[in-house]
Parts: structure tokens; C-alpha cells; sequence
């Protein structure tokens, strides 16, 4: 590594550099539609030029700023309720040999793998049971279905490389099992809740179905009006919400960006089997 | 917007409060079925009605949220909750497992916006609130004698839904670049050949490339009429054999020589819009009008029946039969079936769909307003379409002409 650092220096900007472009790239025709009249085969930008599709998204008949703050409520909720119940999971299966560990495994990748509109239906009915439909509470916590997975399974990763020594070190230094969490557990695992929260976030961001049934119409997040649009090819319309859609992920991103070096092996599965 | 904590507060909070109690009085059809319209309305006073409806298309979620809630609200004091949807399914998905989970009076939805397998559903199913229609005003502008609108593809409407608006399938074609197109299914199959790589159609399920298969199978037939009624295995056999040898002669010669389909009417468009092909069908003839004032398809652009019929339906609103706000729906329908209301949505500069009800039968106002529309040169009027409809046909014949169309023809 030392050997020869601007080599690598300048390998890292590279490919700082497509990752950046290969991210925003496909961003760019998405904003030019958002301001086009029409857009056509083969000329290389839109001929005529319109606001009408930001009208649209900024007015009240769209709701789509009135769904911004809801969704961005909803999201952080989801994140902050599967990092809550992430954290002690991924320690619990990152840490520690019990019967059964790869059945919980499997039980908790198996809304990953197995098609949201298989279970959506089966989950509604559980939720109408429980008095949670059609509202946003109901919604926060189905969106804990498919963010989860992501949680525990980064969660899981940091703690099969952690050392619970450092806490009983602590613990026999005198101190409260308090402290020990905020000053040894919390620093050494924080990379890890900082990526599976990002997950989570995205992925409760991104969310259609399960919102659409367990909100009942009454809890409208972003993508129920954006998905509306992208499913009608208004790529105009599509362009303007996406715009607006997209800026949260990418806010979180930039904030969260020197812990996504890939160094901190927050990305490392179950760990020890 | 700025995003302070006492608007997410506030918005949080509108939401809670959104969720409407049981009211068991406006929850109950059968009372209600009973009352007179005014009571209906006193009932429906004040309350809040959830609408369920495909919302792709920024023009009707403004006629809906905007026209009709502005009249909801204004003269009847209900707030519309308008819902928007990618696949009415959705909202079919949330009442069945309402029923399943025995909400019988406290569901989320009020009314849906329908029609087809759908409509079926619903109604075979037992999800439907009934026996309403008397009870509507604007019900006596409705012609229920017209078998196109007292059936929704075939299946009898039996006073489940009320009609909205009315559509017929035409052709698109670009006048500047494809003069003559082909005005009749025969004339099409020999133009495909003659045009290698101009046509495409997408792939069934694709609701607009079913439609199409359709036409292509009425032709096969030699017309509607033998189709009409319960599915027949016999003849369909028959027809089908003809119609998938016709598609799959037409196949080579279709765009990227038939190898692949557009998988959806949206992909068609943009082929059509990018001038990849020189066709371009919808059911909503409408949409190539609003397609050229947004720009997306040249002025040129200009639609067509054919000679030999293209096949027209109705759609409708219904209403759940667990709607906790009946009353407020009902109102809300005959708002909607109003000669005021139905022009408005008929202007083409709002969204250019066809009356449901009688124009004959409404106000001389309304009539004279109606007689005066002019339509953008891009859509063919309704009353032109009109001449030569065709029926739709049951649901077992659609979807056994969607499932033979994928084995014999997609797979082939």
C-alpha cells in the first residue's frame, strides 16, 4: 500500500469517477424530461421546452409535496424501529452458536427472496386483524417486513468481527452497562447501523404495494404518486416527481459517504456459521 | 416546501383524523336503498368519500381532484379523497381481503372506478353494493335499454355500478409520414407485408394488445355475432386456429421481425412517438389527443376506425359493499353522471372522454354546449367511431383469446 501511493491514488479517483458518473448518468435524461415538451427519437434534447409537468408535481392536485414530509416521516421511523430491532438480532446471530441459527437465518432473508405480492395479501388481513390499517403507525411498522433483512443481516456481519471482551474490560473497569454501550459497543458497531440504516431507508423509501394496502388510501407516500406516472410513460411527469423523489437518498447518501468506504466490513454476511 | 415539525406534525395528524369512524346509518346499503335522495344527501353532508382510480394521467386527476371534488365540497360540503392507482386490482385486492378478513362495514374504499374482469369480480364475488341506481336523479340520463351500457363486457350490470364514460378503440398514424393507412383488419395483415418492420403490437396481457387480438379474432370469424354470449369451446376452437395462423404469418414482418412484442401499450407509444412504427392503436382515443398537446406525438398524428367496426365498452364507478361512506358515494355518482359534469370531462381541452349518459336527455344548455366541442384534428369523434362499434365479449372468451394467443403465438 505504501509502495506506491500515487498509483493508487490516482486508481481511487478513477474509479471514484465512474461510480459518480455511473450514478448520475442515468439521472440526467430523467431531468430533461421533466422539462421537455415531447422528446423524440433521434433528436438529442427536446426540441420545445415546458414546465408544465413541475406544475403538475408542485400542485396540490399531485399531493406530492404534501406526501414528502409523510414519507420522510414514515422512512425515518422504519429506520430507527429496524435498527432498534436489528441491532440486538444481528448481535445475537453474529455473535453466538444456538440450535436452529440457520432456520432464523432463513426466516429472516425469506421477505427477500420470497415476491412481496405473495405475502401482501396474507399480511393485510393480519393488520386489518390488529387495527392497524389506514394508518401511518400500521405503515411504518409493515415496511419493517422488508427492511429487516437488510438490517440484520449487515448487523450480523459487524458483529461477527467484534470482540465482546471490550465490553467485560470495560464492565470490570467500573462501568455501567450504559456507558459500556455508548462508549465501547456503540463506536466499534456504528458503521454497520450507519449502511443497514441506509438500507433500511431506501428500501422503506421505495416501497408500493405494501403501502398502497396496509395505508388503505389514506397514507399516500411518494412512490404511490410517482409509480402512478412511471407506469403510464409520462416519462414528463415521471421526470419531475422522480427529481424530487430521488433528493432524500441522495442527501443521505453524501452524509453517510465516508462510511461506505467498504473498509469497515459492515458488508460481510452472517459471519461465523 | 419547507419542511418544519409542525407541518410533518400536521400532516400526520390530517391523516390520523382521515380515517373515517363507522357511521353504521351511511354504511348501510339496504337502509339507505330505502330512503329518499334527500335524505341520502343530508347523510352524505359533511362527509368524506375515498376514490379509487387508475391515476397515470395528470388531466382526469385534475378533472376528478379538482372539478368534481370543487363541486363536492362547494355544494355538498364532502371531501374527495381521490386515490390514485397503477392497476384498479389494487383497490379489488383491498375489498376482497377486507371480506376475507370479515370488515363488513368499515372498509377503505368507497368507490372504484371499473369496468371488465375487474367489474366481475366484484360482482360474482359479492363486492359490490347493489340496487342503487333508482335512487339517483341522474340515473333517468342514463339509457339502460342500450345493451353497451346495461352489460360490462357481457357481463349484466344488474344495478352494481353506474356508467362514467365511454371508449372505443381506434388507429393512429402519423398523416405526414403514413398517408393511407389500413382502414379495415384485411387491409392491415397486407400492409404488415408490405411494410416490414412498421407495426407491432404488445404482448397479451397487455390490455390495448389484447384488444387488438381481439379485432384480429372477430375478423378470423367473420364477425361479432357468433361470439356474443356464454364462451363456446367449439367455436372458439374453430376461430382461434384461423386467428393465430393469420398473426403468425404477420409475425416476420412485424417490428424487429416479430422475434420480440412490446410488453406494454406505454412501450408501443414510445415506439410509436420515436417513429419506430407507423401504427399505433388505443382505447382511449383521447390519449393520442393528449399525447400531441404534451408534445409526445407530432401534430400530424391522426386517428381512425376501421370499416369493419372496432370494438367499443363503458366504464363505470362502483361502489365496495363495505364502503363505511355510502351516502357520501352516491352523491358523488350522480354528481358525476350530471350534464355538467359529463361535458366538462367531454371538453377535449380537459380530457376529451365520451358521455356515459343521453346528451338528448339533458338540459338545453348542456346540449348546445355539447353540440359546440370541437375536437383537436389528432381524435376521432366518438360519433364517427360510433358508426361501426363492436361488442366486447365475455370474459371467458377474452381470456381463453389471451391464453391461446400466448401459447400458439408468443411461444411458438
Amino acid at each position: 500500500m505504501h509502495r506506491d501511493p500515487l498509483a493508487l491514488r490516482s486508481f481511487r479517483v478513477l474509479t471514484g469517477a465512474i461510480l459518480i458518473v455511473w450514478l448520475v448518468l442515468p439521472l440526467v435524461p430523467l431531468a430533461i424530461w421533466s422539462f421537455a415538451r415531447g422528446w423524440r427519437f433521434p433528436d438529442l434534447l427536446p426540441r420545445e421546452w415546458s414546465l408544465k409537468a413541475w406544475t403538475y408535481a408542485l400542485s396540490d392536485t399531485s399531493g406530492v409535496l404534501g406526501s414528502l414530509g409523510l414519507t420522510i416521516f414514515i422512512s425515518v421511523g422504519a429506520t430507527a424501529l429496524s435498527i432498534l430491532v436489528g441491532v440486538p438480532a444481528g448481535r445475537a446471530l453474529g455473535l453466538y452458536k444456538f440450535r436452529g441459527k440457520q432456520v432464523v437465518e432463513l426466516m429472516i432473508l425469506a421477505p427477500v427472496i420470497v415476491p412481496g405480492i405473495a405475502v401482501a395479501l396474507g399480511i393485510h388481513s393480519v393488520f386489518i386483524s390488529l387495527g392497524l390499517t389506514n394508518t401511518v403507525a400500521g405503515v411504518m411498522l409493515v415496511h419493517l417486513v422488508p427492511t429487516l433483512p437488510y438490517m440484520v443481516l449487515v448487523m450480523a456481519g459487524i458483529f461477527a468481527n467484534y470482540d465482546p471482551a471490550f465490553e467485560q474490560q470495560a464492565r470490570s473497569l467500573g462501568a455501567s452497562p450504559l456507558q459500556t454501550l455508548w462508549h465501547v459497543t456503540l463506536p466499534a458497531i456504528l458503521p454497520g447501523i450507519i449502511v443497514g440504516g441506509l438500507f433500511a431507508f431506501l428500501v422503506s423509501w421505495s416501497q408500493y404495494i405494501l403501502t398502497l394496502l396496509i395505508g388503505g388510501g389514506r397514507v399516500v407516500t411518494l412512490p404511490l404518486l410517482l409509480f402512478n406516472f412511471a407506469s403510464s410513460g409520462r416519462n414528463d411527469i415521471t421526470g419531475a416527481i422522480g427529481m424530487i423523489y430521488i433528493l432524500p437518498g441522495i442527501l443521505i447518501l453524501l452524509l453517510t459517504a465516508k462510511h461506505l468506504s467498504g473498509q469497515n466490513g459492515a458488508v460481510g454476511g452472517f459471519g461465523k456459521p | 416546501m419547507k419542511l418544519t415539525r409542525r407541518n410533518l406534525l400536521s400532516t400526520v395528524m390530517t391523516l390520523a383524523l382521515f380515517s373515517p369512524p363507522a357511521f353504521a346509518d351511511t354504511a348501510d346499503g339496504d337502509a339507505l336503498n330505502k330512503m329518499t335522495w334527500d335524505q341520502v344527501v343530508e347523510m352524505a353532508k359533511g362527509g368524506t368519500v375515498n376514490w379509487f382510480m387508475w391515476g397515470g394521467a395528470d388531466n382526469i386527476n385534475k378533472y376528478v381532484s379538482e372539478t368534481v371534488g370543487g363541486v363536492l365540497m362547494d355544494q355538498y360540503g364532502i371531501t374527495l379523497n381521490r386515490v390514485g392507482l397503477t392497476d384498479t386490482v389494487e383497490a379489488v385486492n383491498i375489498v376482497l381481503g377486507e371480506k376475507e378478513s370479515g370488515v363488513m362495514d368499515a372498509g377503505s374504499v368507497d368507490m372504484i372506478w371499473i369496468n371488465g374482469e375487474n367489474f366481475r369480480t366484484m360482482k360474482q364475488g359479492g363486492l359490490a353494493y347493489c340496487g342503487y341506481t333508482d335512487l339517483l336523479p341522474n340515473n333517468a340520463l342514463i339509457n339502460w335499454d342500450n345493451p353497451a351500457i346495461a352489460n360490462d363486457f357481457g357481463v349484466p350490470v344488474d344495478g352494481c355500478e353506474v356508467p362514467w364514460s365511454k371508449a372505443q378503440f381506434a388507429f393512429g398514424h402519423d398523416s405526414a409520414r403514413t398517408p393511407n393507412p389500413p382502414k379495415s383488419i384485411g387491409e392491415l395483415i397486407d400492409w404488415v407485408k408490405a411494410n416490414p418492420g412498421q407495426f407491432t403490437y404488445p404482448a397479451a396481457p397487455d390490455f390495448n394488445g389484447a384488444v387488438f387480438v381481439r379485432h384480429v379474432f372477430y375478423y378470423a370469424a367473420g364477425g361479432a355475432d357468433k361470439l356474443l354470449g356464454d364462451f363456446d369451446q367449439a367455436r372458439f376452437d374453430e376461430v382461434a386456429a384461423k386467428t393465430w395462423a393469420i398473426l403468425n404469418e404477420m409475425e416476420p414482418y412485424l417490428w424487429r421481425e416479430g422475434q420480440t412484442y412490446p410488453n406494454s401499450i406505454t412501450q408501443l407509444n414510445e415506439l410509436f412517438a420515436n417513429g419506430e412504427v407507423a401504427l399505433n392503436f388505443n382505447y382511449e382515443p383521447s390519449q393520442f389527443g393528449v399525447a400531441v398537446a404534451a408534445g409526445t406525438y407530432p401534430e400530424t398524428t391522426r386517428t381512425y376506425g376501421l370499416s369493419g367496426g372496432t370494438i367499443g365498452n363503458t366504464n363505470y364507478t362502483i361502489i365496495p359493499f363495505n364502503s363505511p361512506n355510502k351516502a357520501a358515494a352516491l352523491v358523488l355518482q350522480n354528481v358525476l353522471l350530471s350534464g355538467e359534469m359529463q361535458y366538462a370531462k367531454a371538453d377535449p381541452a380537459v380530457w376529451g372522454a365520451s358521455p356515459a349518459i343521453e346528451i338528448s336527455r339533458t338540459s338545453p344548455q348542456v346540449q348546445a354546449q355539447f353540440a359546440a366541442i370541437v375536437l383537436p384534428p389528432s381524435v376521432v369523434s366518438a360519433e364517427e367511431l360510433g358508426k361501426n362499434a363492436l361488442p366486447e365479449l365475455q370474459g371467458g372468451w377474452i381470456s381463453a383469446i389471451e391464453q391461446g394467443w400466448i401459447a400458439h403465438v408468443a411461444q411458438k
